[in-house]
């Protein structure tokens, strides 16, 4: 049976919309084909990002496998006119490790014993607790 | 089970105490560290006259014993409904406070839910707009500057959580949220290294080299700062401000500190 | 209390007054300044009517006054009000099911505060749900006031509990295809027995009887009755006997089964032919709720992998009311174009973020896919972490942009339990095990079990596992069990097993999963009695020059299909093992063993459950000869009538020696014990049972084997009762035919449905 999965990730092209919005049409154009871009890349709106990744996965258990990604980079000039379009593709990603560091944050975290006492339930409710989870053994 | 012997009403009596020996039997039993004791005291005083000056000080304290003994619920009620009822009277600030530290002690780590952060931001700014002159203010703000910190905290963690599966454009869209809203937080540093990371992976390398100049602008001498150099370099770019990109607009807010 | 009356001075209405001073009457317990802190009208401060009418609801809001008067005389707003009696303190007597301070918590009477006839009515009211919702519905409350002290009293809330509520008659009527016990068993609401102070489930709430009535239409509608509904669900409470009669009113309508299934598509690049293979539903066969939907999951499923995530799949069923069959067309059509933009999760107090986040396979940024949501929030719920999993949408920050929200309520995972489990050993028996566990440890979605377990004849069980489910972010569930066992139920000799094992579970489809495994397991025989004349040569050779080491690795294959896991009535469950020893250890053998049991509905009027089992083994040396231990051994758990390891080669002493081959059979029907009530889960069952056991390649020191590979029967009946401590039996069971030297045991204990 075949168990190979694809995943379509954020944007989804679809090619009429793509051919509404070419060089020269104006921001609204842009919004209204192709709607609400994935990302911006200005204050207001100077670039539009549409992110598009498509994965697969072997099996139900495999981690989805990153296998096509492109970006349309939409630039526009100051008065909001579409002066340039560019393509990102996957073969432009870089590779390289992330960095494992991560900058340090407080709040309580609960204990093992916490949860036990939090777990454990008073009263009736504990004791229906215990009925109600039984399970043969082995 | 317990079977619980029924009270006769008719035999209870008002604590016939004057309030004010109750109230220095109250501070008697904090100052013996015996909260418990100290509690029922001016909970007895606010019985006895709930409307007098007594029992508006009793109450002050029966917030502080609530709080002190880790029942912070309990602790935000009381407080809350003392600022109902004299929410112009001088320990007003006080309870206020009360109130914000309750939620604050109630801060949970970063992959829970940050509803207490939340609630201790909006009580501590309470305090900071309705009492400005309060001696609580600064640790008000302290207050506040941790909860932000938290908030952009987990901001941060879900964001990671999205990079580590290459999921950029959900990484950035939670990154970004850091450095709109979150910017006077110590999380900002890694969320401008963690965008350059994300764009750079996707290749867009302007946007990573302006995330990355914007970093430098602010932090010449963090350590994210120089990770992002690094990784830039390796590619062969440096980190350079294209004016135009939001991160750069965004970095000049950062200058000006809002 | 009553409204105020605004009486205004003769000055003109219209223009804002200005008074200079605000005079206070009647306020002598509550004092004027709380009164002067709670109007909006200041001195010196203009006001207007509207000012008077807010600070009037503002007092009566305070709870504290009866009645309100506010007047302007001159540049004086006069204020005078009738004091409420103040509270001194808040009894509550004769509640022990429910204690004082959540008592305390519902009601708004409160020390302190003020005294009026309509909160204490309001009060009385909300501690009568509170008893109902614990199912004590006859309870009396009244209240007592005694005067303390001036405007100053007590007030006592007297509970007279009652005894519990029950069930006595559920009544089932217009219901042909199925019976009443049958239908009994799909509602959870139960009719009182003397397990019910346990089970709770006789506890009558308008929201459960909702719940019951859903699970019936649930339950005709994946049965092919389309056209069933609820004529009436009502219940009376007998006030004299304090029990309820529940009634469900049913009509069942035409059994349909399916006719001409379509699937159309309006949107272009979406081929329905290709489709079409995706469909479960098909033409002849009986009509069921269940197929549709996961009909059109495929199909979702298929057509957003396809690139169009958009898309929206709606059944249509055209019914044909004479020949009582529905055609079914599946609509794909373009939905609305909506992206997420964010997953927000809420209320987890101690599950972690990312093992939430985990179970969604959309991503923030992702096309908004109602079905993957749906799944996402099956697999939430099946966690077992959370007492509520609500999954809702809202509008984004823009037109096409939805947020996410999971809203979770943590429940306590962590429980300790006693059941009933196996022991060890060639003629183990029953034992009872002791286990604390703790299904989501650290809010982290790790698994962790401690048991000990003991039973007669010195049978001891010891087992610690432990597993996460996403090791290493993959979908893989791994973990480690460690384990120590032993028994001394033989004449001549204690056996003790200890080991640990590691494994790694990677799930294949919705129903198979394969789960890799290392086991280390250290046995030792120590001689007992006088047993060096009483053992045979190579169970002499077993206590002689034990310990023994077996070091194996396995893989099994497990396709699981039940409907339920406790009570199967329609599925499948096979498994498939296959094992390879020699790593190390005594042990040196390829072995494979598998078996399946497949469930089928004989009469659903009769609840009549059929079950048919077959299993087989096979075990070869790999390096010289094998151990006794390493062959199989057959007895009455596969072959009821027998004791364990009754069955198969012996040797002279009448030793196991187990067998390289092994097949088994066995058909069982169970019904629910007549004349018993639903509730207590009895049912009956009559059974036969068949195989043999055959095949020697241990070594034998010399010793003599009786061996051969006719087949041994047996029939009999069985007892089983889902009881609190798991699913029990008893079987008696008589052998048609045997070996003279196998070992029969008429009685047996066991744990039904242990797979």
């Amino acid at each position: 049976c075949k168990t190979s999965e694809v995943m379509n990730n954020g944007y989804i092209f679809d090619p009429q919309s793509l051919a509404l919005a070419p060089v020269g049409s104006s921001r609204e154009q842009v919004l209204l084909s192709l709607g609400t871009p994935s990302t911006t890349a200005t204050f207001d709106g100077e670039v539009f990002y549409y992110i598009s990744q498509k994965r697969t996965r072997a099996a139900a258990f495999m981690k989805p496998k990153l296998v096509d990604q492109n970006i349309l980079a939409i630039y526009f000039d100051k008065d909001g006119i579409v002066k340039q379009e560019a393509n990102y593709a996957l073969k432009d990603g870089k590779v390289f490790d992330m960095i494992s560091r991560t900058t340090p944050t407080g709040g309580r975290d609960i204990t093992f014993l916490q949860q036990i006492l939090q777990g454990g339930g008073s009263g009736i409710n504990g004791a229906r607790n215990f009925l109600n989870n039984l399970n043969p053994g082995q | 089970c317990n079977t619980k012997k029924d009270i006769d009403i008719t035999k209870l009596g008002v604590d016939t105490d004057p309030p004010e020996l109750l109230y220095n039997q109250g501070l008697a039993n904090i100052k013996a560290g015996n909260m418990a004791e100290a509690g029922k005291k001016f909970d007895a005083i606010n019985q006895q006259q709930p409307f007098s000056e007594w029992a508006r000080k009793a109450m002050v304290m029966s917030t502080f014993v609530k709080f002190r003994t880790g029942r912070y619920d309990d602790a935000v009620q009381t407080g809350n409904s003392y600022l109902r009822q004299y929410p112009a009277s001088e320990d007003a600030d006080y309870v206020q406070y009360l109130v914000g530290s309750s939620y604050a002690k109630q801060i949970v780590d970063i992959t829970q839910d940050q509803r207490a952060a939340q609630q201790t931001i909006e009580a501590m700014s309470k305090l900071v707009t309705n009492y400005p002159k309060s001696q609580y203010v600064s640790d008000a703000q302290e207050k506040i500057r941790f909860a932000r910190d938290q908030l952009a905290g987990k901001e941060m963690q879900v964001g990671r959580y999205y990079l580590e599966r290459k999921d950029y454009l959900a990484a950035i869209s939670r990154f970004r949220i850091v450095v709109e809203k979150y910017p006077t937080t110590n999380q900002i540093e890694e969320a401008l290294a963690r965008l350059v990371e994300a764009y750079y992976a996707m290749g867009i390398v302007p946007e990573a080299q302006t995330a990355a100049a914007v970093l430098g602008h602010n932090y010449p001498d963090s350590r994210w700062y120089s990770d992002s150099f690094q990784l830039l370099k390796k590619g062969g770019v440096e980190p350079s401000e294209n004016s135009g990109s939001w991160i750069s607009r965004a970095g000049k807010k950062l200058l000006l500190g809002t | 209390s009553g409204a105020g009356v605004i009486t205004l001075a003769s000055a003109s209405v219209a223009e804002a007054a200005v008074i200079q001073r605000v005079d206070v009457r009647g306020a002598e317990r509550v004092g004027a300044t709380a009164v002067r802190d709670n109007i909006t009208i200041k001195p010196g401060k203009s006001f207007s009517p509207s000012d008077i009418d807010s600070s009037v609801k503002q007092l009566y809001a305070t709870g504290y006054f009866s009645d309100v008067h506010i007047s302007v005389s001159g540049s004086t707003l006069v204020i005078s009000v009738k004091e409420n009696q103040l509270i001194n303190a808040v009894v509550f007597n004769g509640n022990r099911k429910i204690k004082d301070d959540k008592l305390q918590g519902i009601v708004q009477t409160h020390s302190a505060g003020p005294y009026n006839e309509a909160t204490v009515q309001a009060d009385i009211k909300t501690i009568k749900d509170a008893y109902a919702s614990i199912g004590r519905n006859d309870v009396q409350v009244t209240t007592q006031t005694a005067q303390v002290g001036q405007g100053r009293l007590n007030v006592a809330f007297v509970i007279n509990e009652g005894d519990r509520t029950k069930i006595d008659k559920i009544n089932f009527s217009g219901n042909q295809a199925y019976g009443s016990g049958r239908l009994a068993s799909v509602i959870s609401t139960k009719k009182s027995n003397f397990l019910s102070f346990l089970t709770r489930k006789d506890v009558y709430s308008p929201d459960r009887q909702q719940a019951d009535q859903d699970a019936l239409r649930q339950f005709y509608y994946n049965h092919g009755y389309a056209d069933f509904r609820i004529v009436s669900a009502d219940a009376t409470l007998n006030e004299q006997s304090n029990e309820y009669t529940l009634n469900f009113n049913v009509d069942e309508g035409p059994r349909y089964t399916y006719g001409d299934i379509n699937v159309v598509s309006t949107v272009d690049g979406i081929n329905a032919d290709e489709l079409k293979g995706l469909v479960i539903t098909q033409k002849g066969s009986v009509y069921s709720a269940k197929d549709i939907q996961t009909s059109i999951e495929n199909i979702s499923k298929r057509v957003a992998s396809a690139g169009y995530p958009f898309a929206r799949i709606t059944p249509r069923g055209n019914r044909d009311l004479t020949g009582h069959t529905i055609g079914i067309e599946y609509l794909v059509d373009q939905g609305e174009r909506a992206y997420v933009e964010r997953i927000e999760i809420r209320g987890n107090t101690r599950t972690r973020d990312y093992v939430i986040r985990r179970e969604f396979d959309l991503n923030e940024g992702d096309a908004f896919n109602q079905e993957m949501i749906t799944r996402a929030k099956r697999r939430l719920d099946a966690l077992g972490y959370f007492t509520k999993v609500d999954v809702s949408t809202a509008q984004g920050s823009a037109p096409d942009r939805v947020v996410v929200i999971v809203n979770v309520e943590d429940q306590p995972t962590g429980s300790f339990g006693i059941g009933a489990g196996y022991a060890v050993g060639n003629n183990g028996g029953l034992l009872l095990e002791a286990s604390v566990e703790e299904k989501n440890f650290l809010g982290r979605g790790q698994y962790i079990r401690v048991a000990a377990g003991a039973g007669t004849e010195g049978n001891r069980t010891y087992n610690i596992s432990f597993t996460e489910p996403y090791f290493l972010g993959y979908r893989l569930a791994a973990g480690f069990d460690i384990f120590k066992n032993q028994t001394s139920s033989d004449d001549f000799y204690d056996y003790s097993e200890e080991g640990f094992s590691l494994r790694v579970t990677a799930p294949i489809t919705e129903n198979l999963a394969t789960t890799l495994r290392y086991n280390y397991k250290r046995l030792t025989y120590d001689g007992t009695n006088d047993w060096q004349n009483n053992l045979s040569a190579p169970y002499l050779n077993l206590v002689n020059n034990g310990p023994w080491t077996q070091s194996t690795v396995s893989q099994t294959f497990t396709y699981n299909t039940l409907d339920d896991q406790n009570l199967p009535r329609e599925g499948l469950i096979a498994k498939f093992t296959h094992e390879f020893a020699g790593l190390g250890g005594d042990s040196n053998f390829y072995k494979l063993s598998g078996k399946a049991r497949y469930y089928h509905m004989i009469s659903d009027e009769a609840d009549i459950i059929g079950s048919l089992t077959v299993g087989a083994g096979y075990v070869m040396p790999t390096d010289g000869k094998l151990n006794v231990f390493d062959q199989f051994t057959l007895g009455g758990r596969e072959i009821r009538g027998f004791e364990n390891a009754g069955i198969g080669p012996r040797s002279s002493h009448g030793d196991p020696l187990g067998g390289t081959t092994y097949f088994t059979a066995s058909a069982e029907a169970s019904m629910p014990m007549p004349g018993v009530p639903q509730d207590i889960g009895l049912r009956i069952a009559a059974f036969a049972d068949a195989g043999t056991l055959y095949g020697n390649k241990a070594n034998l020191f010399g010793d003599t084997l009786n061996n051969d590979s006719s087949l041994r029967a047996s029939l009999g009946a069985g007892l089983i009762w889902s009881s609190p401590f798991g699913v029990i039996r008893v079987d008696y069971a008589v052998p048609v035919a045997k070996e003279s030297y196998d070992k029969v045991q008429n009685f047996r204990f066991g744990i039904a449905n242990q797979f």
